[in-house]
């Protein structure tokens, strides 16, 4: 394992500590992030500022929210009888076995010491053989020219190039700066936590230990560093 | 007289060749040669510009999405490896267990399969979003995907199929006085020690071309996200697909060479030969069967995408793949008087062709149309449209310049074949 010291996550900010969990971290930070279902009012929020943060071109989202129903706006009947909707927000669940980084044939795809999936779009030669290995669907790929709603680029982050795949990077920039990333500090509903999964008192792990947090697609053996706290008002999915 | 020695030995007037070699009819006539090759030579250039126009604006201009990212140029892909693998598979295992009637066609054979995967080859470029980053796989090779060791099968496989034609072709260049032949005699000594090659040669031809067909499968089979898709009956069913189309196509240009007086064989040949395509049609038809049990029997969520095939849209496709494209041929083959016209064999040969390739597109279509967190509203296409960018499931249908590329590429591969037909004698004679 790489030194975590080189990590360019180092601390976070006293300021970052006002939108979840910081605690005593570990000495080998492996970031994740819970999400609350819960919480979650399936306002989209989170998944337009992660638009915005990351300069996502129009067509492509890291990360969307799917409604637990028959159509976007219908909502299911529960078992008491009476209606209910949940929602599943879905970006890359930065997998610990994650099957893009065993699938892409230039290692465009890979691992960074704590744990975070990143994509090399200056190696990626765009043969989309880590969106068929993602069982999330969760990868997007650049199409045709990127197209945006104003002419200006906007975020934080440079564009990626025609022809190659891009995906969420749990705001690396962000977290390089001591900033959890942006959908947990956007959440109205405070549905996200972000910390250290190797930090077994942090809020995060807490969360997880109490509610029984899940994996996503658990049976694929992926591990996910990325977890749901089932609703507690309805019997579980 | 055997089988293997040509029923048509016309004159050949100006032919340089020893007369103990007897050589079918070469001379063609000029005319429709030049329009064929003209008309290779347009498409070709037709390809080449529909390729520029999606290098310049990306895959956006071709019906694949985010969805269903894999599309027409995977499909022809795997169908051209198929193609090769089983021509090879059918003409070393002949050499290998000492079949002799298939003589006749084994340098046919051999010439399909190299023609075949130097296509395959091709293919894969115009899928890639940065075809000009090729390079980058031998430079980060990593050797846990199995695409990369599928384009280093392909690789070598490629460079054993072409040693393997020209292994067939050099006694005969050699005669010729050609300079292909690179120095090989024509002595009796020189013809023993070329049979000797061609057995050996058969030795690593056949583990390859087997193992080219099962790591392209396993580029699919072992993606445990696929549902549809991850299965050990992949490799096995890719095998049998493989042996049908590609035998199938071995018969139709074997039969269209006899036409042109470019290779001469009996009638038995093509019945034994339709014979085994039928064989092999239901060891396909099995592993069909075996799949399709295996994933609807416990009707758990696991069997959903074997299901969808069953049904909607995907039925018709299906039904085409099984009755059709299996079913026809296999009756028109096990029937024996059907089977010993060569033109009914033909038409078998045909249609299990299309069924294969119908068998390949239900594959990816419906490995790739369904997304596995179904939930709406679905993945984003990847494109900015008027209305909703995401979609719960994605029909896929190849655009016009995706069938201007592919069309591109099958007339390079028509080129390849012609021009190995025209400078390489097809004939195989009889040993010593």
């Amino acid at each position: 394992m790489a030194d975590p010291k080189a990590s360019p996550v180092e601390a976070l900010s006293p300021a970052s500590r006002a939108w979840g969990e910081i605690g005593p971290r570990s000495d080998y930070p492996r970031w994740g992030m819970v999400v609350d279902q819960e919480r979650c009012i399936g306002c989209w929020s989170c998944a337009v500022i992660c638009k915005s943060e990351n300069d996502v071109p129009l067509g492509l989202w890291w990360n969307r929210i799917l409604t637990d129903g028959a159509a976007l706006d219908q909502p299911v009947v529960s078992e008491s009888g009476g209606m209910e909707m949940h929602w599943l927000p879905l970006a890359c669940q930065h997998c610990e076995n994650a099957p893009c980084v065993r699938a892409c044939p230039v290692q465009a795809t890979y691992h960074r010491a704590d744990g975070i999936v990143m994509q090399d779009n200056d190696r990626c030669i765009g043969c989309r053989y880590c969106m068929i290995a993602c069982p999330y669907g969760v990868r997007n790929f650049n199409w045709g020219a990127a197209s945006r709603p104003t002419p200006y680029e906007t975020g934080m982050v440079e564009a990626r190039p025609l022809g190659t795949v891009e995906k969420c990077t749990m705001c690396v920039q962000r977290l390089a700066e001591d900033q959890v990333p942006s959908c947990v500090w956007s959440c109205p509903a405070g549905a996200r936590v972000f910390g250290d999964h190797n930090d077994p008192d942090g809020r995060m792990t807490t969360l997880i230990r109490e509610r029984e947090g899940s994996m996503l697609l658990e049976e694929a053996g992926t591990r996910p560093a990325v977890r749901y706290l089932p609703p507690r008002r309805r019997s579980p999915l | 007289m055997s089988a293997a020695t040509p029923s048509v030995n016309p004159t050949t007037p100006g032919s340089p060749t020893v007369p103990a070699v007897p050589r079918p009819e070469t001379r063609t006539r000029r005319g429709p040669l030049v329009a064929w090759i003209a008309l290779l030579l347009a498409l070709m250039a037709v390809g080449v510009g529909a390729f520029g126009y999606q290098f310049a604006n990306g895959l956006v201009v071709t019906g694949m999405r985010n969805i269903v990212m894999w599309g027409q140029y995977i499909l022809f892909f795997m169908f051209f490896v198929g193609l090769s693998a089983g021509g090879l598979i059918v003409a070393s295992a002949g050499r290998l267990f000492g079949v002799k009637a298939f003589k006749p066609i084994t340098r046919l054979a051999v010439l399909e399969a190299t023609v075949a995967v130097i296509l395959a080859a091709t293919f894969i470029l115009p899928d890639l979003g940065r075809p000009e980053r090729v390079l980058n796989i031998p430079l980060y090779f990593n050797p846990s995907s199995p695409m990369v060791w599928d384009i280093t099968i392909v690789m070598v496989y490629m460079g054993l199929s072409a040693t393997y034609v020209w292994l067939y072709a050099r006694a005969d260049l050699a005669r010729r006085g050609s300079w292909l032949a690179f120095g090989t005699g024509t002595s009796n000594r020189t013809m023993a020690r070329e049979e000797r090659a061609k057995s050996a040669m058969a030795w690593v031809a056949l583990p390859a071309a087997i193992l080219l067909h099962s790591i392209t499968a396993w580029i699919f089979g072992l993606q445990i996200g696929r549902g549809f898709w991850y299965s050990s009956i992949m490799a096995p069913m890719f095998i049998a697909s493989a042996l049908v189309s590609g035998l199938g196509l071995v018969i139709l240009l074997a039969l269209l060479l006899r036409r042109l007086r470019r290779l001469s064989f009996r009638d038995d040949l093509v019945a034994m030969l339709g014979g085994l395509l039928g064989t092999f049609i239901v060891v396909e038809a099995f592993l069909i069967l075996a799949e399709y049990l295996t994933a609807l029997y416990p009707g758990a969520p696991e069997g959903r995408a074997a299901a969808r095939m069953l049904s909607g849209p995907y039925l018709p496709l299906f039904l085409f793949e099984v009755v059709i494209g299996l079913g026809v041929p296999f009756l028109i083959l096990a029937i024996r008087p059907l089977r010993r016209r060569p033109v009914w064999v033909a038409v078998a040969s045909a249609i299990a062709i299309v069924g294969i390739f119908t068998h390949r597109l239900n594959l990816v279509l419906n490995g790739l149309s369904f997304p596995n967190v179904d939930l709406p509203p679905g993945l984003p296409i990847g494109v900015a449209q008027t209305g909703s960018s995401f979609a719960e499931s994605y029909w896929y249908v190849p655009t016009a310049i995706e069938w201007m590329v592919v069309t591109g590429i099958l007339a390079f591969g028509a080129l390849l074949f012609t021009v190995a037909v025209l400078y390489l004698p097809m004939q195989e004679h009889e040993a010593h």
